[in-house]
C-alpha cells in the first residue's frame, strides 16, 4: 500500500506535466493540472497515510 | 503699417535666435572640462561639519587617474558602483534579518514542546543552521542557482550559466545547475554570487527548519543531521531550481504561453511548501508521540511548555519576514526595487489579518481565543502573502492573510483528526497548507501592476492573475502545486524513509518518555526545575 500510495503520488505529478503535451490550450492543461493534483492527494492521504495508520503505534 | 511688420519680423527672428540659443545650449555635452570645475570646489572641514552638507562631495567620488582628474567615466562609474552597492547593501541587510529568523523559529518551536525537550528542540534549531549551510555550500547552491544566468540587480555576473536541460514536448526542460561549487567552481569567486549565495541560503535554512517542529519530541539527533542535510542538498535546490533557477518551472510562460510562468516572489511554494511537505512526510514516517494518540485514535492535547516564548517567537519571525518578503526585490535602486515597500506593507497587512482569522475562529469554534493559535495564524498569514507580495495590492493582501489564518485552523484539526499524523508546532499547517493556498493566491489576486524591469521570467509585461484576466498564470502556479505535491512529496519520503532503513528516525520509547535532553544532548534545558516525565496522557 506504501510503494503503491508513493507510486500514484507520482503519477499525479507525470499527469500534471503531460498536460502541457497533450492538451494545447490552457483550459486544458487547467483540466490536467487539477486532475493531477487530485490524484497525488489521493496518494498522499489516502494511500500513504493509510498504511501508516492501518499500523499506528496506538493499536498495539 | 510697415513699423509694425518690420517689429514683428524682428520679434520673430529674436525669438528664434533665442530659442536656438537656448537649445544649443541644452544639448552641449558635458565634458570632463565641466568635471574638473564641479571637483575643484574646495571645502573647508577645519572646523568639522556639524550639518554634513560638506561631507560627500565631488571630491569623494574615486577618480581613476590622478594625472586626468575627475572624468566623465568616473562620474558614470560611480553612478553604477553606488546603484549596486545600494542593492548589494539592501540583499545583505535582507539576508542577515532572514537569519534572525532562526531564533524565532527555535523559540516557538521549543516553547510548544515540554520542557524535559527543550534542549534537544533548541539545538536541532541551533545545529539546523550549520547542516543546511554546509550542505547547500557544497552541493544545494550549484544545482540551485548554477543555472539562474545574470541578476541585473546585482551587477549581471554571467557565471552562473551551466542548466542541465531535457528536451519534451518540443522544449527545453531545466532541471538542475552544475556550476558555483565550494563557491569556487568556474568564477563564482565573485562578489555578486556572494550576495546571491548568502540570500538564498538563509531562504533554504528556513525550510530545513520547519521540518524540526513537526518531528520534535521523539526524532533521534543523528537521523534530523542527516535528514536536514538532504533537504539542504537536493530537495529544496532541486524545486528552488525549477522555480528560481531558470528550470522548467520558471520557463512554463516562455515556453508554452502559461502567464509569466511559475510566480513566486519570495517563497510560499518554494520556502513553506517544500518545508511543510517535507515535514508532512517525515511526521508520517517518525510516527506520533507516545500518548499523543488513544486506544481508539482519539488524539489527545499535549501543551507545550512556554507560551510566552512562543508569542515572542513570532514577533521575531514577522520581523524577519522584512528581509524575506521585500528583500526579495534584490534590490532597491532601479528594475522597480521600489516596489520593495508594497510588498513590506502587504506583509504586514497579511500577518494582522491571519492572526485576527485564527483568533475569530478559535473564539467562536472554542470559545476562547487560542494563543498558540492566533500565533499560527499570524505566520499563516505571512506564509500566505510570501509568494503573492510582490504581485498584490494591499487589499488582496489582507484577504489572503485572513483566508490563512482560518485555513491554518483547519488544516491543524485535519492533520490531528484525520490524517493523525502528529504535529506539534502545526507546522505541515502553516507553512505546507498555507504555502499552498499563497501559491495559489498568487494566480487569482495578481493585479498587473507590479513592474520589475518590464518582464518577468523572460515575459514581457507584469504578472497578472485569474481575477485580473490570465488564466495561463493560473495554470502555471497550478503546474507548480502539482509538483509540490506530486514530486517534492515522493522525493521527501523516499530520502526520508531511507534515513530511517540506515539511520533510524526515532528515539527508543524510553528516551521518549524520559524526555531527550538526558539520553540525546546530555543535559537538561532546565537543570534547576523539577521535570515531569512519562507518558503525558493515555485517557480513553
Amino acid at each position: 500500500m506504501l510503494a503503491a500510495g508513493l507510486v500514484v503520488t507520482l503519477l499525479g505529478f507525470v499527469v500534471a506535466v503531460a498536460g502541457l503535451g497533450i492538451a494545447g490550450g490552457t483550459s486544458g492543461r487547467m483540466a490536467f493540472a487539477l486532475a493531477g493534483i487530485v490524484v497525488s492527494l489521493v496518494g498522499i492521504l489516502g494511500l500513504v497515510n493509510g498504511h501508516y495508520l492501518n499500523v499506528a503505534p496506538w493499536k498495539k | 503699417m510697415r513699423v509694425h511688420r518690420t517689429l514683428l519680423a524682428a520679434l520673430a527672428i529674436a525669438w528664434c535666435v533665442v530659442t536656438l540659443a537656448a537649445t544649443a545650449y541644452a544639448q552641449t555635452p558635458l565634458t570632463d572640462a565641466d568635471l574638473k570645475t564641479a571637483g575643484a570646489v574646495t571645502t573647508d572641514r577645519a572646523n568639522g561639519d556639524p550639518d554634513g552638507s560638506l561631507t560627500g562631495t565631488a571630491s569623494d567620488i574615486a577618480v581613476s587617474d590622478a594625472k586626468k582628474g575627475l572624468t566623465l567615466a568616473d562620474v558614470l562609474n560611480q553612478v553604477g558602483a553606488n546603484r549596486i552597492g545600494v542593492n548589494f547593501t539592501w540583499t545583505l541587510l535582507c539576508g542577515f534579518l532572514i537569519m534572525f529568523m532562526q531564533a524565532g523559529f527555535a523559540v516557538v518551536e521549543a516553547g510548544l514542546c515540554r520542557a524535559k525537550n527543550a534542549n534537544h528542540t533548541m539545538m536541532m534549531n541551533f545545529m539546523v543552521y550549520g547542516a543546511g549551510m554546509l550542505a547547500y555550500w557544497l552541493i544545494g547552491f550549484p544545482l540551485q542557482m548554477g543555472g539562474a544566468g545574470a541578476i541585473a540587480n546585482l551587477g549581471g555576473s554571467p557565471v552562473l550559466n551551466s542548466e542541465f536541460t531535457v528536451h519534451l514536448f518540443g522544449k527545453d526542460f531545466g532541471l538542475f545547475g552544475n556550476t558555483g561549487y565550494l563557491l569556487m567552481h568556474k568564477g563564482t569567486y565573485d562578489v555578486a554570487i556572494m550576495v546571491v549565495f548568502l540570500f538564498q541560503m538563509v531562504f533554504m535554512d528556513t525550510t530545513t527548519t520547519i521540518v524540526t517542529g513537526t518531528c520534535a519530541e521523539r526524532w533521534k539527533y543523528s537521523a534530523f543531521i542527516v535528514s536536514t542535510m538532504f533537504l539542504g542538498a537536493f530537495i529544496y535546490p532541486i524545486f528552488a531550481n525549477w522555480a528560481w533557477g531558470g528550470g522548467w518551472l520558471a520557463m512554463l510562460g516562455a515556453n508554452f504561453g502559461l502567464g509569466h510562468g511559475y510566480a513566486d516572489f519570495a517563497g510560499s511554494g518554494v520556502v513553506h511548501s517544500v518545508g511543510g511537505i517535507t515535514a508532512l512526510a517525515c511526521g508520517m514516517i517518525v510516527g506520533p508521540r507516545i500518548g499523543k494518540y488513544t486506544r481508539a485514535g482519539k488524539p489527545n492535547s499535549i501543551p507545550g511548555h512556554d507560551i510566552t516564548w512562543v508569542l515572542c517567537g513570532c514577533f521575531i519571525l514577522a520581523f524577519g519576514w522584512f528581509g524575506f518578503n521585500p528583500g526579495s526585490t534584490l534590490a532597491m535602486s532601479g528594475n522597480g526595487g521600489l516596489r520593495a515597500a508594497s510588498v513590506a506593507v502587504n506583509t504586514m497587512l497579511a500577518g494582522m489579518t491571519g492572526s485576527f482569522g485564527a483568533l475569530m475562529y478559535m473564539w467562536v469554534r472554542y470559545g476562547k481565543p487560542d494563543a498558540s493559535m492566533t500565533g499560527n495564524g499570524f505566520l499563516a498569514g505571512l506564509v500566505a502573502i510570501t509568494a503573492p507580495s510582490g504581485f498584490v495590492n494591499p487589499i488582496a493582501s489582507a484577504v489572503i492573510g485572513l483566508v490563512g489564518g482560518v485555513l491554518v485552523c483547519l488544516s491543524v484539526e485535519f492533520v490531528d483528526r484525520v490524517l493523525k499524523v502528529d504535529d506539534p508546532v502545526g507546522a505541515i499547517s502553516v507553512h505546507g497548507a498555507n504555502g499552498l493556498w499563497g501559491v495559489l493566491a498568487t494566480g487569482l489576486f495578481a493585479d498587473g501592476r507590479s513592474n520589475y524591469g518590464g518582464s518577468w521570467n523572460g515575459v514581457a509585461g507584469n504578472v497578472t492573475g485569474l481575477f485580473y484576466g490570465d488564466a495561463g498564470q493560473f495554470v502555471a502556479q497550478l503546474l507548480g502545486v502539482a509538483t509540490l505535491v506530486g514530486f517534492v512529496f515522493t522525493f521527501a519520503f523516499v530520502v526520508n524513509f531511507l534515513v530511517d532503513l540506515f539511520v533510524g528516525q526515532r528515539v527508543s520509547a524510553k528516551s521518549e518518555l524520559q524526555g531527550l535532553d538526558i539520553p540525546e544532548m546530555g543535559a537538561l534545558a532546565y537543570p534547576d526545575f523539577a521535570m515531569k516525565t512519562g507518558d503525558f496522557a493515555t485517557v480513553e
